[in-house]
């Protein structure tokens, strides 16, 4: 066999019930046309034959896999976990989640591309792996245990392993608990540290002394300065996230200089757009970005913030959903006299702080809903959209409950984040999560408006002058459907190479004709790897991945276009983001009849039936899939 | 007298552990990717934040040097720059530097696959001095000339 460059060449496969361990190349899975990252995973799960299992069954394997960038110099150290998601609602659906840090690179110098969770232990365990050395060991004492602390247990028979951890909200099967890596690493949407739960799987510790070949060194090597010179350009990020991004100027700047102690990301990475604070009484640990969304709308106090991202953290609860769930949606339902203060301490059984009418603090609050959460107490530990349900039919009022839930939650059981334009609302409503690692496409790629006409001739996105696609004031669906297939097929891509979502989008990648992030990752790409991985093929690679994405979800989840929608309000009314800034449809809800023509518009650009949504055999095949269009057919899924 | 050397220090309390420096060696050196093979290592401690930093402290009187079967062939120290360097196509990988190393661990290791010592010797010969002090992110790693070295 050829020497392989760029990916690592093996995928590891475990059996838990069994305690069988096996290798396979991972060449078996073309990952040429695959690449690794979301790609490798949905063929992984499309050649296990998409087991139509519950989440928590020991069935629904659970996939990491990193990409044949990782490990380089750049933004390239990101894993991503797929798995039936107990996340999703109403359906649990095969998703994706993707996470940074140390482990990614970890585990392909260790010399693995994907890593496959299959059956459950018969009692707590954990995934040792050194190298070639594979195996299951015993976890009775970790089990319980938070998140850090689990880590440094491992860290003390392996000091260089770097570990994926689940804490006790993913023992207790919260559909809402997190995978970690280090303090603030984590695939977090999805609910895949409750899969790692229901294995008995506490925690994956890997130790990787190989190395990575590279087919030509000297063109990395002058590639890794492109890559340096626009970092340049992206550090801003990471002062600006530094802090709470609403808090007052003088309040941010009192909390960085009391506790800010330094930056901190991915390995090889040179934005480290992470912090890493310190605060007495809570401990240290690191933030960015969505982290501090709690901020404007519950508290002045960004300590409050931070602790409430700590202790989710340690626990391995979701931040996002506490930044945004349940105690928004308390909030909210307090405001509009839906739960009173009684009902949400007598029944819910939370204490209520000063914005639910009561008097207790917010740390009271957040200590009391966060144990909760971990402890798997229903119907906190299922996520908001369960949480509503469950209220929803105890109260009398409950109906306007559920409603103002649908506001809050755009799709599939996630909640709303960057629905900015018809372009991304579309791809909200033809994923199975929030495709948040692709919204910010919608309006910061793409908006620039002194280059808007120049970037989208140059991805050939007409119409070529009509801004107001992006524009967050506008309601526009001519066109839409171009830009959602385009961002779509470049999310698969940048999820398999890996490339960060955060990182690329603030470079000047995106400003052709200069440059274009396709041509950059295509010179990188082929010089790791020693292929021709020119730009076309690496288009034409986004694009089968989400073929293959959407044969997954036809054959497992009977996926049709009547399911491709967004909650209901989001056609009644102009939903806007609730968490202080006015991000989201403001310009009124979106018409139905557009939308679904919209819909019509873009399932004929993808070459897919209009009517059932599915993919056709002749799109299959122009890219090299005979072999899902045949599976379909024989299943009566191919139009 | 030995000539004096420069030397590469690091500073833990802006060091991000981000693993850049290691990265950019192994490229450079060796034109593979993976920290194993090197010569800059960063003892990483994720819940303190506080990293450390293992490499060749460009020592006064080099043990290594010293204890080199084929000194002035296989470890040498550069008439000009001070500098302490193994020549790979010299060395035997017998080991012996690694033992006289004083530190702990030792600043040397070895390229099992090439059967040779390696360690850090400030990218003898680079134009613009080692590469991991151009890429480090945060200036965590500085090169200490022999004229400011004490």
């Amino acid at each position: 066999m050829a020497k392989s460059y760029g990916w690592a060449g093996k995928v590891l496969q475990v059996d838990l019930a069994n305690e069988i361990v096996n290798k396979v190349p991972t060449a078996d899975y073309r990952p040429e046309e695959f690449i690794g990252g979301v790609g490798l995973n949905a063929k992984i799960f499309w050649e296990l034959g998409c087991p139509k299992v519950d989440a928590f069954d020991p069935g629904n394997p659970l996939i990491v896999s990193v990409g044949p960038l990782t490990g380089t110099y750049g933004p390239f150290s990101r894993g991503e976990v797929c798995s039936i998601s107990p996340q999703c609602y109403p359906d649990e659906l095969f998703s994706y989640s993707g996470f940074g840090g140390r482990f990614p690179a970890e585990m392909k110098y260790a010399g693995y591309d994907g890593v496959v969770i299959l059956g459950k232990a018969e009692k707590p365990v954990y995934l040792s792996i050194h190298d070639e050395d594979v195996e299951i060991k015993d976890a009775p004492d970790l089990w319980g245990v938070e998140t850090f602390e689990t880590q440094k247990a491992l860290m003390a028979d392996e000091p260089e392993a770097s570990t994926l951890v689940i804490g006790p909200a993913g023992e207790h099967l919260s559909r809402i608990a997190v995978i970690l890596n280090e303090t603030k690493f984590a695939a977090g949407q999805g609910g895949f540290g409750a899969v790692m739960g229901s294995k008995n799987l506490k925690a994956i510790a890997v130790r990787g002394t190989g190395v990575v070949a590279v087919a030509k060194p000297d063109k990395v090597l002058e590639l890794t300065r492109t890559i340096m010179e626009e970092n340049k350009k992206v550090i801003i990020a990471r002062l600006f996230f530094r802090t709470p991004y609403t808090a007052p100027q003088e309040t941010k700047d009192i909390f960085a200089e009391r506790y800010f102690r330094k930056h901190y990301g991915c390995y090889g990475c040179p934005l480290q757009c992470h912090s890493i604070h310190y605060i007495p009484g809570i401990g240290l640990s690191g933030v960015s970005c969505a982290n501090w969304l709690w901020a404007p709308r519950f508290s002045t106090d960004p300590r409050e913030v931070w602790e409430a991202n700590v202790v989710s953290q340690r626990l391995g609860i979701n931040t996002f959903e506490v930044m945004a769930g349940v105690p928004l949606l308390l909030a909210l339902s307090f405001e509009a006299g839906i739960l009173t203060r009684r009902e949400i301490e007598e029944d819910i059984g939370l204490p209520t702080p000063k914005w639910l009418g009561g008097t207790a603090t917010n740390h009271e609050f957040l200590t009391v809903l966060l144990q909760k959460i971990a402890n798997g107490e229903s119907p906190y530990a299922e996520g908001t959209a369960i949480f509503s349900e469950y209220f929803g039919k105890r109260s009398a009022s409950g109906g306007k409950l559920v409603a103002l839930y649908k506001e809050l939650y755009t799709a599939h059981g996630y909640a709303f984040h960057h629905v900015d334009n018809l372009g991304s609302a579309l791809h909200w409503a033809t994923d199975t999560r929030d495709p948040i690692d692709s919204c910010h496409d919608y309006k910061n790629t793409l908006a620039p408006k002194e280059k808007f006409q120049a970037v989208m001739e140059h991805f050939g996105l007409p119409p070529y002058d009509n801004y107001q696609i992006v524009d967050l004031s506008k309601t526009v669906y001519q066109g839409a459907e171009r830009v959602t297939a385009w961002v779509q097929d470049n999310q698969c891509l940048k999820n398999s190479l890996p490339v960060c979502e955060f990182w690329s989008q603030v470079t000047s990648f995106y400003n052709p004709p200069e440059m274009d992030l396709r041509i950059f990752e295509s010179r990188l790409l082929s010089a790791v790897t020693g292929l021709d991985m020119n730009v076309d093929k690496l288009a034409k690679a986004g694009e089968r991945i989400w073929n293959l994405r959407r044969a997954i979800m036809v054959k497992r989840e009977n996926r049709t276009r009547e399911n491709d929608t967004l909650n209901e309000p989001y056609f009644r009314k102009a939903i806007t983001c609730y968490m202080g800034s006015a991000m989201g449809l403001v310009n009124g809800p979106i018409d139905k009849a557009k939308f679904e023509a919209l819909k019509d518009r873009y399932y004929e650009l993808r070459g897919w039936d209009v009517k059932t949504g599915w993919p056709t055999r002749a799109k299959l095949e122009e890219l090299g899939l005979k072999d899902v269009a045949d599976e379909l057919a024989s299943i009566g899924k191919l139009p | 007298m030995l000539p004096k050397s420069g030397v590469l220090v690091h500073d833990s309390n802006v060091c991000a552990g981000c693993g850049v420096c290691e990265v950019m060696c192994s490229l450079y050196r060796e034109g593979l990717l993976g920290p194993a093979l090197a010569r800059s290592h960063i003892v990483r401690h994720p819940f303190t934040a506080k990293h450390g930093h293992n490499i060749c402290r460009q020592c006064s009187s080099p043990g290594c040097y010293f204890a080199c079967p084929l000194r002035d062939k296989a470890i040498c120290i550069d008439e000009t720059t001070g500098t302490t360097y193994i020549d790979e196509d010299e060395c035997t990988g017998c080991e012996i530097c690694i033992d006289a190393c004083p530190f702990d661990p030792p600043r040397i290791k070895i390229n099992a696959d090439k059967n040779v010592a390696f360690k850090c010797d400030l990218c003898k010969g680079r134009e613009g001095g080692p590469i991991c002090v151009e890429y480090c992110p945060f200036q965590a790693l500085k090169l200490v000339s022999k004229d400011e070295r004490q």
